[in-house]
């Protein structure tokens, strides 16, 4: 792979690489140091590229499995998502709404956040992200029907859970 | 505004089977206000709404990401002529590495001549030891034997003092 192509294919994609490792990781600066990790390593193994199908799924599982091996290995503590709730834009309505409102975020951002892992991502990554099943089923190396039961288990359990705030406010 | 299109968009996402188009169509139905919405969309409105914002806060820190280091071959290195002398410390750490070992080396060969001088003494040592007490087993023999020697003369000595003995008191 020359270098021309490297920086018209690969590092265009570098941005999305950085939030799939964000959002395993927790934590912006991990996630940076990862998506550099990525690039290089991807650059590192250039002879498998011409045998490649999606280079960007290939990409994001170089970089998922990255950011698995640091949770790994160093007994990773997750930052607290809910952290993260405060950070939720607060203009145009009242407190009264905007507080409400930052609860009702912060109870959905839970929802997904106790997800399985492999749930939280094939959501993250298909309504986030807006991927195929296809291309997900290449990044998780998983079957595309494994990736289709798994989207409709996560969203079946993300459902019953959002049905429990609306009813009972939970 | 017709939601009976949406509820059933939304019915078939939980179920996953909308295509991607759909599900874009069903967030950007979601990314507006609906004043009126029936309770099947109001459940579905905060998680699209927590994937929106969600969306808007990683491009937020997508621009704090910094511009990748590129692998080496994206800025050629530039050849820099080194003075020969410039790693001086190397050239004396191997000098200092072989002096220390001939150093060694000397010191041990004169440990093995050392011991090997004092295995001889230790041998010359045991040989004259034995050769001392050779010497002295052969001169105790000798003696033994001309003790015994004198022993038969002296019986007789001795049977010629009792007869003068005997002689003398009898006259």
């Amino acid at each position: 792979m020359s270098l021309d192509l490297f920086l018209n294919q690969v590092v265009p994609v570098r941005q999305k690489l950085f939030r799939f490792a964000y959002r395993l990781l927790g934590n912006e600066e991990d996630a940076q140091d990862i998506t550099q990790d990525a690039l290089m390593k991807v650059w590192s193994q250039q002879e498998k590229m011409p045998e490649l199908q999606n280079m960007e799924a290939w990409c994001m599982r170089i970089t998922r499995n990255l950011a698995l091996d640091k949770i790994k290995s160093r007994k990773y503590r997750l930052a607290d998502e809910l952290d993260r709730a405060g950070e939720v834009p607060s203009a145009q309505h009242s407190p009264h709404t905007m507080a409400e409102k930052n609860d009702v975020m912060v109870k959905v951002r839970r929802i997904i956040h106790e997800l399985p892992e492999k749930y939280r991502t094939i959501i993250q990554l298909r309504d986030m992200d807006g991927y195929s099943y296809q291309e997900i089923a290449d990044i998780l190396e998983l079957d595309m029907n494994d990736v289709k039961v798994n989207l409709h288990r996560a969203r079946k359990a993300v459902r019953e859970k959002l049905q429990n705030i609306q009813v009972y406010g939970l | 505004m017709d939601y009976n299109h949406i509820i059933a968009l939304l019915d078939r996402y939980w179920e996953g089977e909308t295509t991607l188009e759909e599900e874009a169509l069903l967030r950007r139905f979601f990314s507006e206000p609906h004043a009126d919405m029936p309770e099947p969309l109001q459940e579905a409105a905060p998680l699209f709404g927590f994937f929106r914002e969600e969306i808007e806060q990683e491009q937020a820190l997508e621009e704090r990401l910094p511009e990748p280091r590129l692998p080496a071959e994206a800025s050629p290195a530039r050849v820099v002529p080194l003075s020969p002398f410039r790693h001086w410390m190397k050239y004396a750490a191997v000098l200092l590495m072989a002096v220390g070992m001939g150093y060694a080396m000397k010191q041990h060969q004169r440990q093995e001549t050392k011991v090997h001088i004092a295995e001889i003494r230790q041998q010359k040592e045991e040989e004259e030891t034995r050769m001392a007490y050779l010497e002295t087993k052969k001169a105790l023999q000798l003696l033994a034997k001309n003790l015994n020697k004198g022993t038969e003369k002296m019986q007789k000595l001795a049977y010629f003092n009792e007869a003068t003995g005997l002689i003398t008191g009898t006259n």
